[in-house]
């Protein structure tokens, strides 16, 4: 581009992003690992620095050991049943009809939705009163599950059904697209050798969908640490922390406790949590196998 | 009634395509095969419109129906829930300022966004891949690693619990994604153009407003959807940053409403709120709902 004005250009388009991004989303960023070296309780602004002390109590701290498992437990358990649902059903979506796109437009209806709106439908339906599956499981005679948010024991799984519910669609979008990337030579030449199904599919589908595998786990990963509104409205993060996430935990430190600096220590716990995943999956996806046969 | 139809033909094909092959062996084999895929992915989509289907019908029914049983459909439309639900419950209120927020977060949001999208795209300098990678990483941390010196920060210039509060965090928060996808827009348009322009006397900023910008229009469009969507439903920021009831929005209203419902029991009203919040992103999604499968795979399959 033309020298002339290109600084004086250059300033006055990026500052008001700049500007707007640096007051509002990186200064609070770094603030917030400052808030977390102090002591500070109430609307007071009188702050302790305890350095790391808020850090230490946290890891004795039970309902923080609770938070991690459920997040863990979600990520875990509902990360595997999302990938490999999302892989079956991406293979049923391999036309460009239109009954298929029509069937995929419905998949997604749950991410447009609001998460809130999905919590309260997913509430609803567990009602023990009148649920939709509360009723119906009545129906069918399965005893025991009339109230599965009030049951420490069903909670976290009857939430993590919702979660499922509400990601699944764009995982089966996003392996779809995986499958239609792998070259049609590729498929031929193993209908050639003779490989088939289950074989053809451990053998050449799995490993060449790696790159939608890999930004698979990433979001997986982000969006079960990033669990809040769903849990929040649904159970409160209850009964007795059953379903218990680190951001329910850390809402509730900070805004109903008013516990400003350990509230701000749990989320910069979490932010480190992120960042350790970060690297294991770094590490994990560090090659793609395909790359090396190529 | 159009998608009726399309999933109508989808099971006439399909009857239709077991119908041609049934006489013949190896590709019954192949079919028997298909059988597994498709149940499968039947049940997927029931798992999806039935609920949706029990809001909408619960939305229409009176509160006995409602406790009766869950599963029947409503004898009578009840629009007198929508109407409780719009005045009685403040759904209505809530709407109107969702709708405000929303506009006036994308009034400023997008000619914010595309001018830095812009720099990033055309007028590489030192520092800017810097830069350009800081605003990327506020799509990966957690945002509620912030939102307790935010919540501060506002307080402090008298920004908390107004709507003005929650529209300058909304701008400032949406800015990562809003950049991310529209330098791509405009890395993918060519430099000779505006050269050209440059050449016939256009400044950088006529260049910018009279070439540049009506030709990334599709990509100001995609943002424009996919953030008013993510703004309409948005819930944990607004949840912080609002108090007042004649602040709060869509979702938060929701909340409040359902909340009390527990207690009160009138579901057809809430059910009607959900339906009420719901609609308008829908009514978006469908229309738009190729160009958005785009934007949600793009990058991601690139890998």
């Amino acid at each position: 581009m033309a020298k002339r004005g290109r600084t004086g250009f250059i300033i006055a388009f990026l500052s008001p992003a700049v500007l707007l991004y640096g007051f509002f989303v990186v200064w609070p960023l770094l603030q917030a690992f400052y808030y977390s070296l102090f002591r500070w309780k109430g609307l007071s602004p009188n702050k302790t620095f305890i350095g790391l002390e808020n850090f230490q109590n946290l890891v004795k701290d039970e309902a923080f050991h609770k938070a991690v498992w459920n997040n863990l437990a979600i990520l875990v358990v509902g990360g595997f049943a999302i990938l490999v649902l999302g892989v079956l059903l991406a293979h049923g979506l391999q036309s460009n009809s239109r009954p298929i796109r029509a069937l995929r437009g419905l998949y997604l209806f749950p991410q447009v939705v609001s998460l809130v709106v999905v919590a309260i439908i997913w509430q609803f339906m567990y009602d023990p009163s009148s649920g939709l599956l509360t009723k119906g499981a009545g129906a069918v005679g399965l005893d025991g599950f009339t109230k599965p948010l009030a049951d420490s024991s069903q909670a976290l799984g009857a939430v993590g059904i919702a979660f499922v519910w509400y990601s699944l669609g764009f995982y089966v979008m996003l392996f779809s697209a995986g499958l239609k990337q792998i070259p049609e030579e590729v498929n031929e030449a193993a209908e050639l050798d003779g490989s088939r199904g289950w074989h053809r599919f451990w053998a050449v589908t799995w490993p060449m969908l790696w790159p939608v595998k890999r930004i698979a786990t990433i979001y997986i990963v982000i969006n079960v640490l990033n669990i809040f509104a769903l849990v929040w409205v649904m159970t409160g993060g209850g009964p007795n922390r059953a379903t218990e996430t680190l951001l329910t935990l850390l809402y509730k430190t900070a805004f109903k406790d008013s516990l400003y600096g350990y509230g701000t220590s749990v989320a910069v716990a979490n932010f480190i949590i992120a960042m350790a995943f970060a690297v294991v999956l770094m590490f994990l996806f560090r090659k793609n196998p395909e790359e090396r046969r190529a | 009634m159009r998608f009726w139809k399309v999933i109508a033909d989808y099971f006439v094909a399909q009857v239709q395509f077991v119908w041609s092959i049934v006489s013949k062996p190896r590709q019954l084999v192949a079919l028997l095969k298909r059988i597994p895929y498709f149940l499968g992915m039947l049940l997927f989509a029931l798992t999806i419109i039935v609920p949706l289907v029990w809001v909408v019908s619960t939305s229409f029914k009176t509160v006995p129906e409602i406790f009766k049983d869950p599963w029947l459909l409503p004898l009578e439309a009840q629009w007198q829930n929508y109407a409780n639900a719009w005045e009685r419950e403040g759904i209505g209120a809530a709407f109107k300022n969702t709708a405000i927020v929303t506009v006036a977060t994308l009034v400023f949001l997008i000619p914010i966004g595309a001018m830095a999208a812009y720099i990033f795209a055309k007028y590489p300098f030192r520092g800017s891949k810097a830069l350009f990678g800081m605003f990327l990483g506020g799509m990966m941390f957690p945002n509620f690693l912030i939102v307790i010196p935010l919540y501060f920060l506002l307080q402090s210039i008298s920004l908390y619990d107004t709507m003005t509060g929650l529209v300058v965090a909304y701008i400032a928060y949406s800015l990562s994604f809003t950049i991310f996808v529209l330098t791509g827009f405009f890395q993918a348009l060519p430099n000779e153009l505006a050269e050209a322009a440059q050449i016939d006397g256009c400044g950088h900023y006529m260049t910018f407003s009279r070439i540049m910008l009506p030709l990334a229009k599709p990509g100001l469009i995609v943002v424009g959807i996919f953030n008013a969507i993510g703004l309409w439903n948005e819930f944990p920021l607004a949840n912080i940053l609002i108090n007042e009831e004649a602040n709060r929005t869509l979702p938060l209203q929701v909340v409040e409403m359902a909340t009390a419902q527990q207690y009160s029991s009138d579901w057809g009203a809430l059910f009607a709120g959900l339906v009420i919040v719901t609609l308008p992103v829908m009514g978006v999604y469908w229309i738009f709902r190729d160009k958005i499968h785009e934007t949600m795979l793009a990058g991601a399959v690139k890998g």
